[in-house]
């Protein structure tokens, strides 16, 4: 009896976040899956169902397939640039825990993940810019050609991927250093012992025994990555300054589709084929961890 | 294989001192261990020779060479952590053979020494493992095994069994002590248990406060502590201590009310000075009627092969583990008797012993 009201208790205690938690999340997401069988143009009465006539369009869409490619290398660049260097800036933080400096160097890392996205950009932008940016001045120091960082396709992309890792970086590194707090100290004794330098220690011990830490943190910064949108707005406008026309990105494109295309049921569809990649490769990274939990 | 020679190392944490000047030899092939209550610094100590912690003052000597500023790896030793300090992503033989593999042995080496290691230790069949999949006692040998295989100098082991259930315990200790006497090397072996220390032992430190009680062979010890500490950390259960007063002729002490209890031998105090009288449960005895000392029984623990009595003799307490099945009851006056040879008699101010 009293286990059956204290569940109803319960229950009732979680309702309201619960409730909240449905409207705002799940009902968009069963929305937008809806809404991608239709033809709709925001105004309109008349809500056609199309079936999948939307994936069917969307396969021969070469904006749509540019989007899709840059945002995907955008992602998995990220991923790539991050993990490394937040599993090394962790374990540098970590084994100067004990120095005065610790403090600041966490903080420094931690602040570009808190910052407005606009204005961190606008600041990278200004890095970037061709005739008056630091980081050509720097290239002309020493004599190396200047580039043309945010107009050119290639380097443009890169200069997202920097933003974005630079962006992402704290946070990996955050979780890290949790993951680093919580290996024994015991282990790296022993493998002194055992004749192991601090690189060997990092290498043998940190990175493998890191692995779920790794995982997690892969598919948080991959589905970030996939979400990119401001960065690539305010970053790479075009040669007439028309901002995000440069790199186009998945989340952009569906933008334009819904609210200067107006057609929300086409944009939704993009929406679904987004969340499916990000679902799977979210699937496939916890299968990773779950098998490595089994051995 | 070599010898360890410990002298007057400090160890000091700002101004707090934890190991304050101890000196210890541990001869070449010898199973030292090194015992004492929590927080006597003997974990340190261990850990000083390991080069896990580093030395205040003093220097450590391991085959003549000073290691005080030697880096762990190069001073040729092994250890067996409290925790075992498997590496949990590597299989045991990836664990045993890990130290041969930074040293860049080969394929064929490393799999040699880790399937003599296995072989000693009864690990063969679990080589393919995880340690996880290990119970504590296997993982307790892996451990052991990881230190075999790099065949070092010295062994350090850190209460490797207290991790582990009373009967593994009893059965690994016996392990231990078997593959010490196989292969020989020299081990410092750091322990809270005093039976642990006493079975396993060729020579006791007894530790208290950061210094050494006393230094010696397990029976040297039981039979002679140089003072109250040693003599009650070392035998289970503790030794009884009565404080009297020393009889005229040094060969007896009385307590207030007039139980006396006799010396085997002359203790060198001053007639009517107060001593502690020393003598261990096991060896007190029912006596007849008149002989040995009243004990007024306060509690009885018969556990199948001997009873242990708890007692009070005249206002202080006592215990004793007898032989005997005993069929009486708490409050009874019971008669027990030792030979006066087994007492021990220290200074009550200092502890320290005086016969």
């Amino acid at each position: 009896m009293l286990k059956r009201k204290r569940f109803i208790f319960a229950m009732l205690a979680i309702l309201p976040t619960l409730a909240i938690f449905a409207y705002v999340r799940l009902y968009p997401i069963a929305d937008t899956l809806r809404l991608s069988l239709y033809q709709w143009n925001i105004l309109s009465k008349n809500k056609p169902f199309i079936g999948l006539a939307n994936f069917r369009e969307l396969m021969g869409d070469h904006l749509f397939l540019d989007a899709l490619i840059n945002t995907t290398i955008i992602a998995f660049g990220v991923l790539a640039l991050t993990i490394p260097m937040a599993l090394v800036i962790a374990a540098l933080i970590f084994h100067r825990t004990r120095s005065r400096m610790a403090g600041f160097y966490e903080t420094a890392v931690f602040i570009p993940h808190v910052v407005s996205l606009v204005p961190a950009a606008m600041a990278w932008k200004w890095i970037f810019d061709a005739r008056l940016g630091p980081l050509n001045a720097l290239l002309d120091f020493f004599g190396i050609p200047m580039q043309s960082w945010l107009f050119d396709p290639v380097l443009s992309v890169i200069c997202i991927i920097v933003l974005c890792s630079w962006q992402a970086l704290g946070y990996a590194v955050l979780i890290y250093l949790v993951g680093f707090k919580n290996l024994p100290v015991s282990l790296y004794e022993a493998a002194k012992l055992d004749g192991a330098s601090g690189r060997q220690s990092f290498w043998h011990l940190s990175i493998p025994m890191l692995k779920p830490i790794t995982l997690y943190v892969s598919v948080v910064t991959l589905v970030s990555g996939f979400n990119v949108y401001a960065q690539a707005f305010v970053l790479a406008s075009d040669a007439q300054g028309a901002p995000g026309r440069q790199v186009r990105v998945l989340v952009l494109d569906m933008l334009e589709n819904s609210f200067r295309n107006y057609r929300v049921g086409y944009a939704a569809s993009e929406a679904v084929v987004l969340l499916v990649i990000v679902l799977a490769l979210t699937l496939i990274q916890f299968s990773m961890l779950r098998e490595k939990g089994k051995a | 294989m070599a010898s360890v020679e410990i002298q007057n190392v400090r160890k000091a944490y700002g101004d707090f001192e934890t190991i304050k000047g101890v000196s210890v030899e541990v001869p070449d092939g010898a199973f030292v261990v090194l015992v004492g209550p929590s927080g006597c610094g003997k974990s340190t100590l261990l850990r000083m020779i390991a080069g896990l912690e580093e030395i205040s003052g003093g220097t450590i000597r391991i085959d003549g060479r000073i290691i005080n500023d030697v880096e762990p790896k190069n001073r040729d030793i092994a250890m067996v952590f409290q925790n075992y300090a498997l590496y949990p992503h590597m299989t045991i033989a990836e664990n045993m053979g890990f130290s041969l593999r930074l040293a860049k042995k080969s394929k064929e080496e490393i799999a040699e020494r880790v399937n003599d290691a296995a072989r000693i230790l009864g690990l063969t069949d679990y080589l393919g493992r995880y340690p996880k999949m290990l119970s504590g006692g296997q993982r307790q040998r892996v451990a052991m095994g990881r230190a075999i295989v790099r065949n070092p100098k010295v062994f350090l082991f850190d209460e490797p069994l207290s991790n582990l259930d009373a009967k593994l315990r009893v059965q690994m200790r016996a392990e231990l002590k078997d593959i010490h006497a196989r292969i020989k090397t020299t081990t410092v072996y750091v322990t809270h248990d005093q039976i642990e220390a006493m079975t396993m032992a060729d020579r006791i430190v007894v530790m208290r406060d950061g210094i050494v009680e006393q230094v010696g062979a397990p029976l040297d010890l039981y039979d002679r502590p140089v003072n109250t500490f040693v003599a009650s950390f070392i035998g289970s259960p503790s030794m009884n201590f009565i404080t009297g007063k020393l009889g005229e002729d040094l060969t007896s002490v009385t307590t207030e009310n007039g139980v006396r209890m006799p010396l085997g031998k002359h203790a060198s105090a001053t007639p009517g000075s107060e001593v502690t009288y020393g003598i261990r449960p096991e060896h007190l005895a029912i006596g007849q009627a008149g002989e040995g000392i009243p004990v007024t029984v306060t509690n009885i623990e018969p556990t199948g092969s001997e009873t242990f009595v708890q007692g009070t003799v005249d206002g202080q307490k006592i215990s004793a583990l007898l032989r005997e099945r005993l069929f009486i009851k708490t409050g009874e006056i019971l008669n027990l008797a030792f030979l006066p040879t087994n007492g021990h008699v220290f200074d009550t101010a200092s502890g320290i012993r005086i016969d």
